[in-house]
């Protein structure tokens, strides 16, 4: 996942704007095969995210005592949960949870990995590079889980103190990445001719190095989303999450448990849900690796 | 090699006293007063005066921090504040059920996703070929802690035939108590297992070593399950020694779920109740045991794979 061959050595080229990269990447995502149905199902999450409010049926939050534990009906397409709220809606509000989860701690914690890893690679072999290596290792060897059920613990469960111990143990892989790829580009004949030109250090970082090193760290955004919606969810199932009445998929399942015997619904759709994002986010990240790696697509 | 294997398990002791650190900076994090935090809404000034003399809180930090390394060193992680149990007896009583379920579940998916995953890449048409690619798939959309929910409301409330909590006694007791925490946390390694033997096992059936050994009209079983095999698995044992490391510390959710007295719900349970020396503890044993598996993960890489230059 990390070969060095996918940076392309002879590109004494402009980078594009992001925007276009992005469209450009997603093109070819689409192309491949299972992308497209990845890409579809991350999209429908994202247009549920952002348009919770009117695609919801009802008010996640509006309790119905009369009608606690109903199956799936005309009434509630998916049945209600132990306070007789609405499931279908507050799947569709949970999802706004996991994407921000997902997006907020992946984006923190790659921001903070590839500038540390980045800027340690440049300094090879400086105290500051082992600095930096150490403190990625220190922080890669918890159980990740445990470290952010830890911080967590310390901080108070809340929406952003999940995205900050989340991003917390996410971020030396990103670092590393970052790290070895920049050992490899700063190498190239572009940088060393930026060098002899005179240009600063943090020039030649963020102008020619970082737009350089980002297809491996992209790959890895789009499996790692997967993972922090599952934490997301795990730490909530805990009760060290997201705080209710906030709907989000873990505090469903944690329900669920509570009820276990009275209503298998209230566990069944969140999973469901979780699972069709894992599929979603996996097939995505799987068809973003294929259309980021030109050895793959030659195949 | 030797000069690798030496730096490798040097390098783990800075590691080791960094997440020491860590571990005393995220008790120092806490915010207000950790006495009264860790003792809550029961906190009078008597027992907080108490608790912050036999935790050494009323010390400045490079003192308390001395003191945290200079007890881990000697083996005391304290001691619990809520029942007065030293922390390495609550340690050593949980973590046989973590051991058991860890290396249960993942042996048990090992054997399982190694033979699938060799049998789907000499027979690539085979239904055994649709299976690993099915496996891989539950692996990667049903997470263990739903996994084990999913199975808990199957096998313990639809159809009551198995514990749903505790770990057991006796052999068969112990046995029962086993059957669905280790298939909640094997069934994702089944899928990622047999999915990587197989994709490493066609690449290795596709090499030239193979090719001469078919024109020397070896038995095909042979070729397949002794010369290609053997060098098919190695990237699944690294795989294989990384995940009894995560496990270790991972079964948190199953443990919690299925009520059994692991070490992560020791953890869980400690955090529950603001017992930081438990967590403090229960973390450090956790991530020391991770470190280890990563590292004989890395040394045994080497032994296997002798292809492997160390600079």
């Amino acid at each position: 996942m990390t070969t060095s061959s996918t940076t392309p050595t002879s590109l004494p080229r402009l980078t594009p704007p992001w925007t276009e990269t992005i469209i450009l990447a997603l093109r070819s995502v689409v192309k491949v095969k299972g992308g497209l149905l990845g890409t579809i199902f991350i999209g429908i999450m994202l247009a549920c995210a952002i348009a919770a409010p009117w695609l919801a049926p009802q008010d996640p939050n509006a309790q119905n005592i009369m009608a606690r534990f109903a199956g799936p009906g005309p009434g509630h397409l998916l049945g209600t949960d132990y306070l007789g709220r609405d499931i279908l809606s507050r799947i569709i509000f949970g999802c706004r949870i996991a994407v921000l989860v997902a997006f907020g701690s992946v984006t923190l914690s790659a921001v903070v990995g590839v500038f540390l890893g980045v800027i340690a690679g440049y300094n090879e072999g400086k105290k500051f590079d082992y600095f930096i290596i150490w403190l990625f290792d220190i922080v890669r060897s918890f159980p990740q889980i445990i470290l952010s059920l830890a911080i967590v613990a310390v901080l108070g469960p809340s929406l952003v103190n999940v995205v900050i111990a989340l991003a917390f143990t996410a971020f030396p892989f990103y670092g590393r990445i970052a790290r070895a790829q920049t050992l490899a580009v700063k190498e190239t004949d572009y940088v060393k001719a930026a060098e002899a030109m005179g240009q600063k250090s943090m020039t030649i970082i963020t102008k020619h190095i970082t737009p350089n090193i980002m297809a491996p760290v992209i790959v890895c955004l789009g499996m790692d989303m997967a993972t922090m919606i599952i934490w997301e969810s795990g730490l909530s199932f805990l009760g060290l999450g997201v705080r209710p009445p906030t709907a989000s998929w873990g505090i469903m399942l944690r329900n669920g448990y509570k009820y276990i015997q009275v209503s298998p619904w209230m566990i069944l759709w969140p999973a469901l849900a979780i699972a069709l994002s894992m599929i979603a986010f996996s097939l995505f990240s799987e068809g973003l690796r294929v259309a980021l790696d030109p050895k793959e697509r030659q195949r | 090699m030797l000069k690798y294997i030496i730096k490798r398990m040097l390098w783990v002791i800075p590691t080791l006293v960094g997440v020491l650190i860590i571990l005393f900076g995220l008790t120092c994090m806490l915010p207000g007063d950790p006495a009264s935090a860790m003792l809550g809404p029961r906190a009078t000034p008597e027992l907080v005066a108490e608790l912050n003399q036999r935790l050494h809180l009323d010390r400045s930090m490079p003192v308390r921090l001395g003191y945290y390394l200079a007890g881990v060193v000697t083996g005391d992680l304290g001691t619990s504040v809520w029942s007065g149990h030293t922390v390495s007896s609550l340690i050593a009583e949980a973590l046989p059920h973590t051991v058991l379920l860890a290396v249960t579940s993942l042996g048990i998916a090992a054997l399982i996703g190694v033979l699938m995953g060799a049998y789907g890449a000499v027979r690539q048409d085979s239904p055994v070929s649709g299976l690993v690619t099915l496996a891989s798939l539950i692996g990667v959309a049903v997470p263990d802690f739903v996994a084990a929910l999913l199975l808990m409301l199957l096998f313990c409330i639809q159809l009551p035939w198995l514990p749903s909590m505790g770990a057991g006694e006796g052999i068969w007791g112990t046995l029962t108590h086993l059957i669905l925490p280790a298939t909640a946390l094997g069934i994702g390694w089944v899928g990622y297992l047999s999915r990587l033997t197989r994709e490493s096992m066609v690449d290795v059936l596709d090499s030239d070593y193979i090719r001469t050994a078919r024109a020397f009209a070896l038995p095909r079983k042979a070729i397949a399950y002794v010369y290609a095999l053997k060098n098919a698995i190695i990237p699944t044992i690294t795989v294989i020694g990384l995940g009894v490391g995560k496990l270790l510390g991972g079964a948190v959710f199953v443990e919690i779920i299925f009520s059994r007295p692991g070490l992560g719900k020791l953890i869980v349970d400690a955090v529950y109740a603001r017992d930081f020396p438990v967590v403090q503890g229960g973390i450090l044993v956790a991530t020391v045991l991770f470190v280890l598996a990563n590292l004989l993960a890395d040394i045994s890489y080497g032994f296997v794979n002798p292809q492997i230059q160390y600079d």
